[in-house]
């Protein structure tokens, strides 16, 4: 991986942001919100709404409006809430901050278990092992979460009271406590992404296994278990981290749901809240935060495939 | 004495769906210490299953069928999975045909030299990679140290089959089987590794079969040569005699598809006017990205011409640019420079009108990918019929005229064999009754038989229609019996143009004169 490569890699990131700051504003600029309105309220003088909106800068041309807007996003101000009067960016971050620890979670878990599965079910090709571990992968990836949820917390909160069904902790308070709020949604989340891992990691494994060089690699006497743990898992995992990196996009999005039943106050809700109410600089800063922490994720996944694979150099 | 490698008797199925398929038939082969032998076949004759046979590495569906397998004192056929990682790469080594594929591209060449050679002679990693050190600087690789740190990716194809043949002939094995070791490799490059096993072994006395379909070359090589046909042993012979005095109608077949140079095929000579010229033609395959430059041209500046009826024959290692020409030729790739062509001058694809094609045509290396598998032959070839005016019920007729049965209309691709798939792609190229037929190494992938078969086919047509040829292929040899003129490309730049007749002389170019040496003529 030469530094050139690395410095492109970069630079195609910060075109990506760039790209996404323009879309967020002007997506918010299409809402049917007028940021004046929202703050004072349906009954405002026409002549306050005037006096805001000259204050915002909200009468200024658009070109305008999206240079303010970016130079201020540049150095991390979103401006304030119009809900709570508070700064948006330290609120969106916090909740960014809990939605990464469990995302952070649910995928050391997932690739904990879905890639020692997906070589085991690889290996067992086609015996009753492998049907079952395949089938059981695919009834967790076609329940919804909220069944998947239900069930769990119906098993390990109501029937059995080991942990807590709802909530959130900070580690940082309670580390123990954090553990058990985090266990439910990290094990719904995990049982989908598990099968996504497992069942990549399976087919790619037994491509590998058909490669010439595993066979070249038994050929010269080596014993199957270094065959398969020094030639077969490295070139099988390649295409997993690209996986997993696209799954941190989906947990960071499609999070909602479980942040919902399990009552944990991360990025989704916080988002869901912004848009309900129309908070309009609460919805650009979330969603920047996102687009960036996803640019960030992929960019990291293509260094961690460069590093293990040499040919990826792009020059 | 005990011979290195004794097989006897041995018999060998594979079960399918359609019954069980017999690949090798009551095969006894014997190797004494230090000796090579040679086995020649075609491709389906048996001669990798052997190879996989011995290395106890046959697929699901085999089945052996009695005999026996010996190394030396042990019965290969009994060995457990443990005592075969004593005896794989030990005491039976083997080298690859590809080598690009048989290193593992995610680890270093060091790792994947020492790890053959900690496990098998018992070193510790500093002395696996010194004696590693030694052996990759013993198969003349340079800088060998410097070489361990770097990825499969990083080297040439030549240097690859290096490193699998040192480490090898490193683990000191009894026998070594070659399968097909150089014919992935462009022929200077097959021919120094050829070199490389020649003085190998005789400093080392390693017994080895050696699997080819290059009855030439192996004359070269072995000290013993058998010939297999069908999964049985026809014919067994020292490798000085088999050339001059084969005895079996099936070797002395093999041996008449040989290419020779001296015995031309093609006896007149084309006329003067020029068909086509090509001037300075230098082909762009990417262009200049938002943030990187534009790679250098793929052939620079080639002048060619061809005249009316001629054979130009066009040769040179792999990436040497010989392909890029028929791409820009035939428009599939960007081109700067012109082609002037019936009185026109083409400056890119686009020029290129439904006349120029129909003129212009062109037959790929391989059928599998250039014929639509989806599409029955009957289809294939009406698709150009009537793109270029003529009557679709002619395909009866192109079918006749590569002297295939009217019947394979109805076929799919895949119901065919190698051979008659690449007749379809000639009769495809036909269909349009082009002036110029553009074939890229078409006999590539077919056995010299196959490929004797289809020079004579391409000589019957250009008798009958008067189409000249752009003969594009590594095989000298063969080139030398058809072709009226030989283009020379290396590193995209053509090196020369001769005349056949002067391609013995002495001025021709010095990479020419090297490519002439390494092209194998048979002994004998």
């Amino acid at each position: 991986m030469s530094p050139v490569w690395l410095a492109r890699r970069l630079l195609l990131m910060v075109y990506t942001v760039i790209i996404v700051c323009v879309l967020v504003f002007a997506i918010t600029q299409a809402l049917p919100a007028d940021a004046a309105q929202t703050l004072l309220g349906e009954n405002a003088s026409p002549d306050a709404l005037a006096a805001v909106r000259a204050r915002l800068g909200l009468n200024d041309p658009v070109w305008l409006q999206f240079a303010h807007w970016a130079s201020r996003a540049a150095v991390g101000n979103f401006g304030v809430s119009m809900r709570t009067g508070l700064p948006v960016a330290p609120e969106m971050l916090t909740a960014l901050s809990r939605s990464l620890l469990l995302a952070l979670c649910a995928i050391v878990v997932t690739l904990m278990v879905g890639v020692p599965l997906g070589i085991f079910a690889a290996l067992r090709q086609g015996r009753l092992t492998d049907t079952v571990t395949s089938l059981v992968a695919y009834l967790g990836v076609s329940l919804p979460e909220f069944v998947t949820a239900t069930v769990l917390t119906l098993v390990f909160s109501d029937r059995l009271p080991w942990l807590p069904a709802t909530g959130y902790v900070s580690p940082l308070e309670d580390v123990a406590a954090a553990i058990g709020h985090l266990a439910l949604p990290v094990l719904t989340v995990s049982v989908i992404l598990v099968a996504h891992v497992m069942r990549m990691m399976r087919s790619e494994t037994l491509d590998v296994l058909q490669s010439d060089y595993v066979r070249a690699a038994r050929l010269k006497g080596l014993p199957e278990r270094i065959v398969v743990v020094r030639h077969v898992v490295r070139n099988a995992l390649l295409p997993v981290i690209t996986i997993v990196a696209l799954d941190v996009g989906y947990l960071l999005g499609g999070i909602i749901v479980i942040e919902e039943i399990f009552a944990i106050p991360g990025i989704g809700r916080a988002l869901m809240i912004a848009i309900t109410t129309r908070d309009l600089p609460s919805i650009q800063a979330g969603a920047m935060i996102m687009a960036v922490t996803y640019a960030l994720t992929n960019t990291a996944a293509d260094v961690v495939y460069a590093l293990i694979d040499r040919r990826i150099r792009y020059d | 004495m005990r011979p290195a490698l004794a097989i006897s008797n041995y018999g060998l199925d594979y079960i399918t769906s359609a019954g069980p398929v017999p690949v090798l038939r009551d095969i006894s082969l014997e190797i004494a210490p230090g000796e090579v032998l040679g086995l020649v076949g075609e491709s389906g004759s048996g001669k990798s299953s052997l190879a996989w046979a011995l290395m106890r590495h046959l697929p699901a569906n085999a089945c052996e069928k009695g005999g026996s397998l010996a190394l030396g004192d042990i019965d290969l056929q009994r060995l457990t999975a443990k005592q075969l990682t004593q005896v794989r790469g030990r005491r039976l080594g083997m080298v690859f045909q590809d080598p690009s594929t048989a290193l593992n591209p995610t680890l270093t060449i060091g790792r994947q030299v020492t790890e053959a050679l900690a496990r098998h002679r018992g070193l510790r990693p500093r002395e696996a990679d010194a004696l590693a050190i030694e052996l990759l600087g013993h198969v003349e690789l340079r800088n060998p140290a410097a070489l361990m740190r770097r990825y499969p990716h990083e080297i040439s194809g030549g240097e690859k089959q290096r490193v699998i043949i040192a480490t090898a002939f490193g683990c000191k094995p009894e026998v070594i089987l070659f399968d097909e070791p150089t014919t992935a490799l462009d022929v200077i490059t097959g021919a120094r590794i050829l070199d490389l096993f020649t003085r190998l072994r005789t400093e080392t006395k390693v017994a080895a079969l050696y699997i080819s379909h290059d009855l030439a070359m192996m004359t070269r090589t072995a000290d013993r040569v058998a010939v297999i046909k069908h999964g049985l042993v026809v014919e067994q012979a020292p490798a000085s005699e088999i050339f001059r005095r084969p005895r079996q109608a099936d070797t002395r077949a093999l041996v008449a598809a040989v290419p020779r140079p001296e015995r031309r095929l093609v006896h007149d000579r084309p006329e003067e006017s020029v068909l086509l010229a090509a001037n300075q033609i230098e082909v762009h395959y990417a262009r200049r990205g938002l943030l990187r430059p534009a790679p250098p041209p793929a052939t620079n500046a080639v002048d060619l011409t061809v005249r009316a009826g001629e054979i130009l024959g066009l040769v040179g290692e792999s990436g040497s640019g010989k392909s890029s020409i028929a791409r820009a030729l035939t428009g599939l790739a960007r081109f700067s420079g012109d082609i002037a062509f019936a009185g026109r001058t083409l400056r890119s694809g686009d020029d290129m009108d439904r006349a120029y094609r129909r003129d212009v045509q062109i037959v790929f290396q391989h059928p599998d990918s250039s014929l639509n598998p989806r599409h029955r032959i009957g289809e294939i070839l009406s698709r150009p019929l009537k793109l270029y005016g003529g009557n679709p019920v002619d395909v009866a007729r192109l079918l006749e005229q590569v002297r295939l049965p009217a019947s394979y209309a109805s076929r799919w691709p895949h119901q065919l064999s190698g051979g008659e798939k690449q007749r379809v792609a000639i009769a495809r190229a036909f269909a349009a009754r082009p002036k110029l037929v553009i074939c890229d190494e078409i006999t590539a992938p077919l056995d010299v038989s196959v490929q004797a078969q289809i020079i004579e086919l391409l000589l019957a047509l250009r008798a009958e229609t008067g189409a000249a040829y752009l003969f594009i292929t590594h095989d000298l040899n063969l080139i030398r019996q058809i072709a009226h003129r030989i283009a020379v490309m290396r590193r995209g730049e053509l090196v020369d143009c001769l005349p056949v007749e002067a391609f013995d002389a002495d001025h021709v170019h010095p990479y020419t004169r090297e490519l002439m040496a390494a092209s194998p003529t048979p002994v004998g």
